[in-house]
C-alpha cells in the first residue's frame, strides 16, 4: 500500500509528479484501486468500481506522457463520478432500483470532458436515490458513511463523492447540486465543492431532479483542485438547453491574487437560524482570517431572503413532474422516503409553483443588488455538523432547511471550503457566493482563505 | 395547511400517502408553501416567472 501522503496529494502535486515521471499513471491507479478495495467495504462510497476501465485510461495516459503530452493538468489523474452521470457502457443507477440495470449508450457531457482531458475513471460514486432520497436500511444500495465518523452521514446527495474524497480514494469527483448536494457533502466531509453558475457546466446526460435548480460541478480536497476540474468542465454545450455561451476564463491563474480590497458581505438573516454554536464560532473565525488577509467584511441585508423557503416548492413540483409516470406505474421501485417526498410535489398547485418562481425572481434581483456592493457573500455552508444515521433514520426527522438552497434559487456560483472542526472532530465549512459567472472571484477568495489555514490538510483516521 | 386540506389535495391529485406519514408531509408542504402563502401578489410589480441569468447585469469590477 502506498503512503497516505500520496492519496492526499493535490491535483497540482500529483500532476507534477506524473509529468516528471516520478510516478506512473498505472502505479497511481493501481494504488487507488487497492485503497478502494481496502476502505470502501466500510465507507460504501462506490456503487461500481471500474478497475479495467481505470487501468486502460491509466495506460493511455502513460502513453500520452511518454510522447511528451503535458497539455492537460488532469492527464492520468484518478477521479470518481457521481452515479447520476451517464457513463457509456457502464452501469448508471442513480441510486435507484428503477435503473438497477441501466447501461447508457453515451457519456454525459461532463464525464466526456473530463475523460477527454485525460482523467482516469475509477468508478461510479453512490448518490442518494435520484439525488433526493436517503438510502434507509433495507434499500437496494447501502448509504455512504462519513469518513470522519462512520456513524454519521457524509451529507448528500453527492454522498459517495464526499466520502471518497475525504478518504483519499480519488483526487476529484463530479457532484450535482439542486439544493446543496455538492456543498452539503463538501461541508460535512471537510473538502471543497463548487456549485458553478446555472448554465456554466452542462447537465446533459445527468439524471434530472429539478430542471430549473439542477447544477453540475466539481468536488475535490482543495479549492485549486476544484478550479482545475472546473476548467475542463465549463463551457457551452448545445445538448443542454440551459447551457450558457458565456466565455470561459482561466480559473487557475488568478487564484494567487489574494483578497486585499475585496468586499465580503455577510447576510445575518436566515443563514444563522438554528445554527450550532461551534459552527458559528468557526465561521466567525474564518471571517476574522479574511479580514486579516485584507478583505473588508460587512453585514448586508437581502430583503426577500425569507422567501428562499419557496425553493422546496419548486424542487418538489419539478421532481414530481419528472418522476410522475414511474411513481404511478412502479411505486414499489422507489424508496419509501423518496416516494413520499416526490408525491408531496404532486400536491402543490400550478398557481403555487408560479408564485414560487415569482418569489425567486425577486430574491434573485435582491441578491444581485447586494452583489453590486460586495464581491462575495459569506455564510456558514451547513448550520450543523454531520448528523448521525440514527437521527436521520428517525421517521420524524423531516427535511431540515439548509443554507445552500437560496443559491440554487438564484443560480449564483457558490463554493464550500473547510473552516474548522467541532470538538468532536467534525468538519465545519464556509460558503462563498459570487456574481453570476464570476467563479473566478469565488475561487480566489476560497483559495486565499484555504492557503492561510490548515483545515484542508487534516484527514480522517481510517 | 391542515390535515384535512392535505387530504383534499391528495384526492384531487390522485395521490396516496400512508396515513402515518401524513403529518410529516403536512409539515414539509407547510414549510415549502409558507413564503408563497405569505405573498400578496398584488403588492408586487409584475414579474415574469422565468428566471434568467444575465451576466452583464450583475458583474462588477472584480469580475475577472
Amino acid at each position: 500500500m502506498a503512503s497516505e501522503e500520496l492519496f492526499y496529494a493535490t491535483i497540482r502535486d500529483i500532476g507534477s509528479r506524473l509529468r516528471r515521471r516520478a510516478i506512473s499513471p498505472v502505479e497511481l491507479t493501481r494504488a487507488h484501486l487497492e485503497r478502494i478495495e481496502q476502505l470502501d467495504p466500510k465507507l460504501h462510497a462506490f456503487v461500481t468500481v471500474t478497475a479495467d476501465r481505470a487501468l486502460a485510461d491509466a495506460k493511455a495516459a502513460e502513453t500520452a506522457l511518454g510522447r511528451g503530452d503535458i497539455s492537460s493538468p488532469l492527464l492520468g489523474i484518478p477521479l470518481g463520478y457521481k452515479d447520476i452521470y451517464a457513463t457509456r457502457g457502464i452501469l448508471t443507477t442513480g441510486g435507484s432500483a428503477l435503473l438497477a440495470n441501466w447501461i447508457p449508450d453515451e457519456d454525459s457531457t461532463c464525464v466526456a470532458r473530463l475523460q477527454r482531458a485525460g482523467a482516469v475513471m475509477l468508478g461510479k460514486l453512490i448518490t442518494h436515490e435520484f439525488a433526493f432520497g436517503i438510502q434507509f436500511p433495507g434499500h437496494r444500495y447501502l448509504a455512504a458513511r462519513n469518513p470522519w465518523d462512520l456513524q454519521r452521514m457524509p451529507g448528500g446527495s453527492s454522498s459517495g463523492s464526499g466520502a471518497a474524497l475525504a478518504a483519499g480514494m480519488a483526487f476529484g469527483a463530479l457532484g450535482s447540486d439542486t439544493g446543496g448536494s455538492i456543498r452539503g457533502p463538501a461541508s460535512l466531509c471537510g473538502i471543497a465543492g463548487l456549485k458553478p453558475t446555472y448554465g456554466r457546466c452542462s447537465r446533459s446526460g445527468v439524471l434530472t431532479l429539478s430542471w430549473t435548480l439542477d447544477h453540475t460541478g466539481p468536488m475535490a480536497r482543495t479549492v485549486e483542485d476544484c478550479a482545475y476540474l472546473l476548467q475542463a468542465l465549463a463551457g457551452y454545450d448545445a445538448t443542454d438547453p440551459a447551457s450558457s455561451r458565456e466565455p470561459v476564463p482561466d480559473y487557475v491563474a488568478p487564484l494567487g491574487r489574494g483578497v486585499r480590497g475585496l468586499r465580503v458581505g455577510v447576510p445575518r438573516e436566515y443563514f444563522f437560524e438554528g445554527i450550532d454554536p461551534e459552527v458559528e464560532k468557526g465561521f466567525e473565525q474564518a471571517l476574522a482570517t479574511l479580514r486579516q488577509l485584507g478583505a473588508s467584511v460587512e453585514d448586508v441585508q437581502i430583503p426577500s431572503i425569507q422567501s428562499a423557503g419557496a425553493f422546496m416548492a419548486i424542487m418538489l413540483t419539478e421532481a414530481f413532474a419528472y418522476h410522475e409516470r414511474d411513481l404511478r406505474e412502479h411505486p414499489e421501485l422507489f424508496g419509501e422516503m423518496l416516494r413520499e417526498r416526490l408525491l408531496a410535489g404532486g400536491l402543490i398547485t400550478g398557481s403555487e409553483y408560479v408564485q414560487a418562481q415569482r418569489l425567486r425572481s425577486r430574491l434573485q434581483a435582491d441578491m444581485n443588488t447586494v452583489l453590486r456592493r460586495v464581491d462575495v457573500l459569506a455564510t456558514p455552508t451547513s448550520p450543523k455538523p454531520a448528523p448521525t444515521f440514527t437521527a436521520v433514520y428517525d421517521p420524524e426527522y423531516g427535511f431540515p432547511r439548509g443554507n445552500t438552497g437560496p443559491f440554487n434559487m438564484t443560480g449564483l456560483p457558490s463554493l464550500a471550503v473547510p473552516c474548522g472542526f467541532t470538538a468532536e472532530g467534525l468538519p465545519i465549512s464556509i460558503q462563498l457566493t459570487g456574481r453570476a459567472f464570476d467563479e473566478t472571484t469565488v475561487l480566489r477568495v476560497g483559495h486565499t482563505y484555504e492557503q492561510a489555514t490548515d483545515w484542508h490538510k487534516r484527514h480522517p483516521a481510517l | 395547511m391542515t390535515l384535512e386540506e392535505l387530504r383534499d389535495r391528495m384526492k384531487a391529485a390522485r395521490v396516496e400517502i400512508a396515513e402515518n406519514r401524513l403529518e410529516v408531509v403536512r409539515r414539509l408542504l407547510t414549510d415549502a408553501l409558507r413564503p408563497i402563502h405569505a405573498m400578496d401578489s398584488r403588492a408586487h410589480r409584475t414579474l415574469e416567472p422565468a428566471v434568467t441569468f444575465d451576466t452583464g447585469r450583475s458583474r462588477g469590477d472584480h469580475g475577472q
